[in-house]
């Protein structure tokens, strides 16, 4: 594929989307307002107040995103940006990983169950599916096939070419915290000084 | 692309907490290897079907697994990862848009230039599958569904995922899972007594291997891993110049996935639940990305009609807000 093209065309189809962001008018989810906060006029916390918006309060989503913020409505019909931070799921519950649906899969996967039933994973027998854990129990090796994805390869260089044509630049960003991990997060490996974000002397590489 | 609003995020833990537990093991385990050891090399070949492993002086895959970290050289790691790969490509295969496949070459390439370890033969693959999953293999296999592609606004949101898989790579998760899934004897037991009365060791020790491979995709990675590489994706995303907040964009849909979903089963199953990743993920940006700005082009834009690429839109950098 060409890169480097950048006719009338290609100008019209950026200024086009520059101008209509993402759009999938089917993406209408409720969401709960984490904390107090503001509904603004712009995807910007200088945005103006278009109201009020009162923790665990429900927030119909849009698909518009903007960076940090994407486009809501509340229930009294007004319309604006919330940061995503500012959202949690619909059920109210602060952690999602306490609710019961979740802990139904959770035994499945194994931290209680300690069983290896690699075929015990998926559940539903209707439509269409995704590869899932008994598509992997059954596999047999294709060596030939990486083979063949090996050829598809690309090197540093053209890797640095596409980006140029994709107006990407390699920047440096502000170190991220390492804040501990959350209490249900077993499964610390023992091994391996580097693996452990919680460990204060963990860096990533 | 449709884009489910029925989603529900939900966890299963992808750990490794039965070889965590059964650590003790390691020393009956221990044994199993000496047996598995005078079988002498070869094991490589086993899995590959044929192809010689490359530096095999006794040093099979198993007994390889045993050894400290420090011990796996980068070409192992890499041997080890291509029959990981072989595995995921022997489930789905790759999908056939070689335009796409480039891209997603390209793409990922790019990315893994802004990781610690820039210089490993990256292999990028679509696989022909429509669900929603993403798996890295060790030494720089990276593969994603056509599912998720599809169900990806933008590419900024690609980007935060092939960065939190590329953290996998390296931080050599799936090669710590794989190790601790050996040493602890997981699949290597049921070994110890067959293993003296049969001719057919090969193929067991085949079958173990494999048992050992499925596991890590299956069961999944550490809670601890998938942290980091939520963390360290969206710095490593930032810094090849996408919008920081392509991968908290798609835990947000992920978090409505319900769990019954046919498409996600396996990634629910295997990954801590969305809203613990980006209450998380929260903690550790705080609000200093938000100024960052940064590509938000669209896959479909990258993939353009014909071959004319758009150049990206310059994302506006948005008023910086104060940190915390």
């Amino acid at each position: 594929m060409n890169w480097q093209h950048r006719g009338a065309l290609a100008v019209w189809l950026a200024f086009a989307a520059w101008t209509a962001p993402v759009v999938n008018a089917q993406a209408q989810e409720s969401a709960v307002i984490k904390r107090a906060t503001q509904l603004r006029n712009a995807p910007s916390d200088t945005g103006a107040s278009v109201a009020p918006l009162e923790a665990n309060s429900v927030v119909t989503r849009s698909n518009e995103r903007q960076g940090a913020w994407t486009k809501v409505s509340t229930q009294q019909g007004a319309t604006g940006w919330v940061h995503m931070f500012d959202l949690g799921p619909q059920t109210g519950s602060a952690n999602a990983s306490n609710n019961s649906a979740t802990s139904g899969l959770r035994g499945v996967g194994g931290l209680f169950g300690g069983n290896s039933g690699a075929t015990t994973t998926a559940t539903s027998t209707v439509g269409i599916r995704g590869l899932g854990a008994e598509d992997i129990a059954k596999a047999q090796p294709n060596p030939a096939a990486v083979g063949q994805a090996e050829g598809l390869r690309v090197n540093a260089d053209q890797a640095r070419q596409f980006a140029q044509s994709a107006s990407l630049h390699a920047r440096d960003v502000p170190a991220m915290a390492q804040p501990a991990l959350p209490s249900s997060g077993t499964g610390n490996r023992s091994g391996g000084s580097s693996g452990n974000p919680s460990d204060p002397n963990y860096s990533p590489n | 692309m449709h884009r489910n609003s029925g989603w529900k995020r939900c966890a299963g833990v992808a750990t490794l907490f039965a070889a965590l537990a059964a650590a003790p093991l390691a020393a009956h385990s221990q044994n199993v290897m000496n047996i598995l050891n005078s079988l002498g090399g070869g094991l490589g070949s086993a899995i590959t079907g044929g192809k010689p492993a490359p530096a095999a002086q006794g040093d099979d895959l198993i007994s390889l697994l045993t050894q400290s970290m420090e011990n796996i050289d980068e070409a192992k790691e890499i041997e080890i990862g291509r029959q990981l790969a072989a595995l995921l490509l022997g489930a789905k295969p790759a999908h056939p848009d070689m335009a796409l496949q480039r891209y997603v070459n390209r793409l990922g390439r790019w990315i893994s230039l802004q990781s610690p370890r820039p210089g490993l033969p990256w292999t990028f693959v679509v696989l022909d599958d429509p669900g929603y999953n993403a798996f890295a293999a060790p030494g720089g296999y990276v593969f994603v569904t056509k599912g998720l592609i599809d169900r990806c606004a933008d590419e900024s949101e690609l980007a935060g995922i092939l960065a939190h898989e590329i953290t996998h790579v390296t931080s050599k998760h799936h090669l710590q899972a794989i190790r601790q899934s050996a040493m602890a004897g997981v699949g290597t037991q049921l070994l110890a007594s067959q293993i003296r009365t049969s001719n057919m060791a090969g193929q067991l020790v085949k079958d173990q291997l494999l048992s050992l491979f499925r596991t890590v995709y299956t069961k999944g990675l550490s809670q601890s891993d998938e942290f980091e590489a939520d963390r360290s994706g969206v710095a490593m995303a930032a810094k090849a110049g996408f919008d920081p907040y392509g991968l908290v964009s798609v835990l947000q849909q992920l978090r409505t996935v319900t769990p019954d979903n046919p498409m996600f089963t396996l990634t629910m199953s295997t990954h801590p639940a969305a809203q613990a990743r980006l209450d998380y993920l929260e903690q550790s940006m705080g609000r200093q990305l938000d100024g960052l700005g940064g590509s938000r082009a669209t896959i479909a834009q990258r993939l353009g009609s014909g071959n004319n690429a758009p150049p990206a839109p310059a994302a506006r950098p948005t008023p910086a807000k104060k940190a915390g």
